[in-house]
């Protein structure tokens, strides 16, 4: 029943993208080709940022172990070019600002979706061996849908003149936090890990 | 949302014809692309042996599996795998699988054979033969023990035990959680192997003093047995044996290369091959040089044959006739002259002679003289053990702590005593009981023992793995080289309409152990997800309810006003 599971996991990381497209009323405004656009403008936005990654960043040859962290900080601060590529989106789309933060979250996050997670599950949930990162994979493809949503919905407020001034701030937090999500969780299980490892090592001194 | 991707297919397909070929080919390459292996575990196993002697077959037939495992405990056995480890294996068990015609039997081997208690090693070693009697068509497989393997036993175990009596949130929770595992093996079914050919060695040190002189011959089977042939290394049987003729030769020929001491014997050494199935080697060169030559040492004066089997332990020496040796007779010389030395020089070697009648109504001959005994030529083997039937001979356990190389090297002298004694008729010219030869320069090598030994347990010998080109007889010819002239190779193939010995291939594979999760597993997940689904849908459809209640959470003051 393997061909089974791979139902499943597809199922389960593909039909919340399907019931937002549908319930959030995009199907009436005949968005499908934007959508498609901007998932296009994804797969540049993400072209980009590896060549720019494998040029202008040599292999880490440090000892295992140590994070380096100016690097990791500087590779992390190529991913604003995600939140310029979905300013671009946007900018490109007329009509009302829910329509257009809809229409590039579900572009982009669709592009996501077909690009990194669609191949590891054929390949991998349809094999005899079942391991559980299929569905976590595909439950992950779901909270990065409402991130990605989050995320077109922070850089339209950033963009907009008519903010209140109390606003910004937040505004320019929340956005540093989404570029640089993946970094601060490393940064914390880094010093995590320090202290423990100190906290034992004087326990038993 | 469907009537806008069909118009966008449409138009895809209308106006440009290769792009649809971009889009297709890897689509179809993708989804006829082999399923990569990723197991759980992968090891190798070894099968039970499967040969037919003599017409009749034996061992186990199969050699194909694809089937879950489970432990002897569980109710249910058949097609499937069941895995046994050597501490909990008893004949019983092994019934009971094979009655339910399991899918395959594994029976898990520990990696040091040493750390088992010897009586289960006991135990094992008699129930072999017994596992070998019954053809089956269950494929009995042995695996090495490590850590993962292990590890898959107990989840079995613990998965297999509690079959039968749980209630039904129970069996609910427990496919949800339990690990099943799959054992597919790699490689095709067995096919008999055809024109195999046992190669067996000779080599001889001509004596000195005219025509006609007589011959003493020495053989030993270098083959080994089992009940799977991968891991047979036979020790004790019989690499104690072929270590001793080694070392014989090498005293022998320092002695014939003076001429003081060359005798007037003609020394032929045998090194035999098949001898687990029926002195097979034994066989054909006894019937190439007595019916199909015209002269051969064998056909002349032979004194008496003298074959070594299972030498490397003990404190007693059967010596093993077929016919008691009449007074005066060379046979009758080696008789007494053993029994001399034995009681002159090592009191604490019990020496007996064990007289057993060749019956040829039995399936398989009891020992290698008795080959030569059914042609006429006076033969005997001497052995430490008393019976031919005894388990150590055919044993998987028989490994190098088997042999204990003092008293190896204690034989050897006192047969190359003994037959000293002989050569040169030295109880005739007076010689005393405790006179011993070969001391000082020529003492028997305790080094040159235990290499050989080592040497010849270090990879099985099963008769089925040792073909022409193997390392084994090739080393085997170049040591017999260095010691005796005319080394030549003598080769045995069965018969093709009417084989003596057939043996079949696929002894050793490679099993892979896939994590699987019961079939109820993905019912329950899909039940999940769609229970799951659900819940997004009417959250997604109300989600103005979300939002409101949210603004009145964050904005309290508004309502205020």
């Amino acid at each position: 029943m393997t061909l089974f599971h791979f139902g499943n996991c597809f199922a389960l990381a593909y039909f919340p993208y399907f019931i937002t497209y549908k319930c959030s009323g995009l199907s009436e405004y005949n968005a499908f080709w934007r959508c498609v656009q901007a998932g296009a403008t994804y797969l540049f936005v993400q072209l980009c940022k590896m060549l720019f990654l494998a040029t202008f960043f040599p292999t880490w040859e440090g000892g295992a172990g140590v994070y380096d962290f100016v690097g990791e900080f500087m590779k992390a601060t190529v991913d604003l070019a995600d939140l310029l590529g979905l300013h671009l989106v946007m900018s490109r789309n007329a009509g009302k600002g829910e329509y257009k933060i809809m229409v590039a979250a579900m572009g982009w996050a669709t592009a996501e979706l077909v690009m990194s997670r669609c191949i590891p599950l054929w390949v991998g949930a349809r094999g005899i061996e079942f391991d559980w990162k299929y569905i976590q994979m595909s439950f992950d493809s779901n909270i990065s849908l409402v991130h990605y949503i989050a995320m077109a919905a922070v850089v339209w407020m950033f963009t907009r003149y008519d903010l209140p001034k109390s606003f910004r701030l937040p505004v320019t937090v929340l956005l540093g936090l989404c570029v640089y999500k993946a970094f601060l969780m490393e940064c914390l299980d880094c010093t995590a890990k320090a202290i423990l490892t100190f906290y034992c090592f004087n326990t038993f001194m | 949302m469907f009537e806008e991707a069909s118009e966008v297919f449409d138009n895809m397909f209308k106006s440009s014809f290769p792009l649809t070929f971009i889009v297709f080919i890897p689509a179809v390459l993708i989804l006829v692309s082999p399923l990569p292996a990723e197991a759980a575990h992968e090891f190798t196993v070894y099968r039970m042996q499967q040969y037919d002697l003599q017409g009749q077959p034996y061992g186990t037939r199969n050699a194909i599996l694809n089937t879950e495992a489970r432990t002897v405990e569980a109710e249910v056995l058949s097609r499937r795998c069941v895995i046994m480890r050597l501490v909990d294996f008893s004949y019983e068990r092994y019934q009971k699988a094979l009655r339910q015609s399991a899918g395959a039997v594994v029976i898990i081997l520990p990696k040091n054979m040493s750390t088992m208690p010897q009586d289960i090693v006991q135990q094992f070693m008699e129930l072999e033969p017994e596992m070998l009697a019954t053809e089956t068509i269950v494929p009995v497989y042995f695996a090495l023990e490590d850590d993962e393997l292990l590890s898959i036993y107990t989840q079995t175990l613990t998965s297999s035990s509690s079959q039968g009596s749980s209630s039904a949130a129970e069996v609910l929770i427990h496919t949800a959680t339990a690990n099943g595992f799959q054992m597919v093996t790699s490689g095709a079914q067995s096919k008999a192997v055809s024109d195999w050919s046992i190669t067996s060695l000779e080599g001889r040190l001509a004596g000195t003093g005219g025509e006609d002189l007589p011959t003493i011959v020495l053989v030993a089977h270098y083959d080994s047995f089992g009940v799977a042939p991968w891991l047979s290394y036979g020790a004790d049987s019989n690499g104690s044996g072929v270590s001793m003729l080694l070392e014989l030769a090498r005293l022998f020929s320092r002695l014939y290369t003076y001429k003081r001491t060359h005798a007037g014997y003609n020394l032929l050494f045998f090194v035999s091959g098949g001898g687990k199935f029926n002195y097979q080697g034994t066989k054909r060169w006894l019937e190439d040089n007595l019916d199909h030559t015209d002269s051969s040492l064998l056909q002349d004066n032979v004194a008496f044959v003298l074959c070594l089997d299972t030498l490397g332990n003990g404190d007693s020496l059967h010596l093993h006739v077929s016919k008691p040796p009449k007074e005066g007779t060379p046979q009758y010389a080696l008789l007494k002259e053993l029994e001399t030395v034995v009681s002159s020089q090592y009191p604490e070697v019990k020496f007996s002679m064990v007289h057993k009648k060749i019956n040829l109504a039995d399936d398989t001959l009891a020992w290698e003289h008795e080959r030569f005994g059914i042609r006429r030529l006076p033969a005997f083997t001497l052995s430490h053990l008393n019976s031919h039937r005894e388990a150590q001979r055919s044993s998987i356990m028989d490994v190098r702590p088997h042999v204990d190389l003092r008293k190896l090297s204690r034989n050897t002298k006192l047969i190359a005593e003994a037959l000293a004694r002989v050569i040169y008729n030295l109880t005739e010219k007076g010689a005393p009981g405790d006179l011993q030869i070969f001391t000082e320069q020529m003492q028997v090598q305790e080094e040159q023992l235990s290499s050989v030994v080592d040497w010849l347990t270090a990879q099985p010998r099963a008769a089925q793995l040792v073909d022409k080109d193997s390392s084994v007889v090739s080393t085997l010819e170049y040591h017999l080289g260095r010691y005796l002239k005319d080394v030549r190779r003598h080769y045995v193939k069965a018969d093709k309409r009417d084989p003596e010995f057939v043996f079949y291939d696929q002894l050793k594979q490679t099993m892979n152990a896939y994590r699987v999760k019961p079939a109820i597993f993905d019912l329950l997940l899909a039940v999940c997800i769609a229970a799951y689904l659900g819940v997004i849908y009417l959250a997604i459809q109300h989600f103005g309810v979300l939002y409101s209640l949210v603004r009145r959470i964050t904005a309290p003051k508004t309502k205020q006003h």
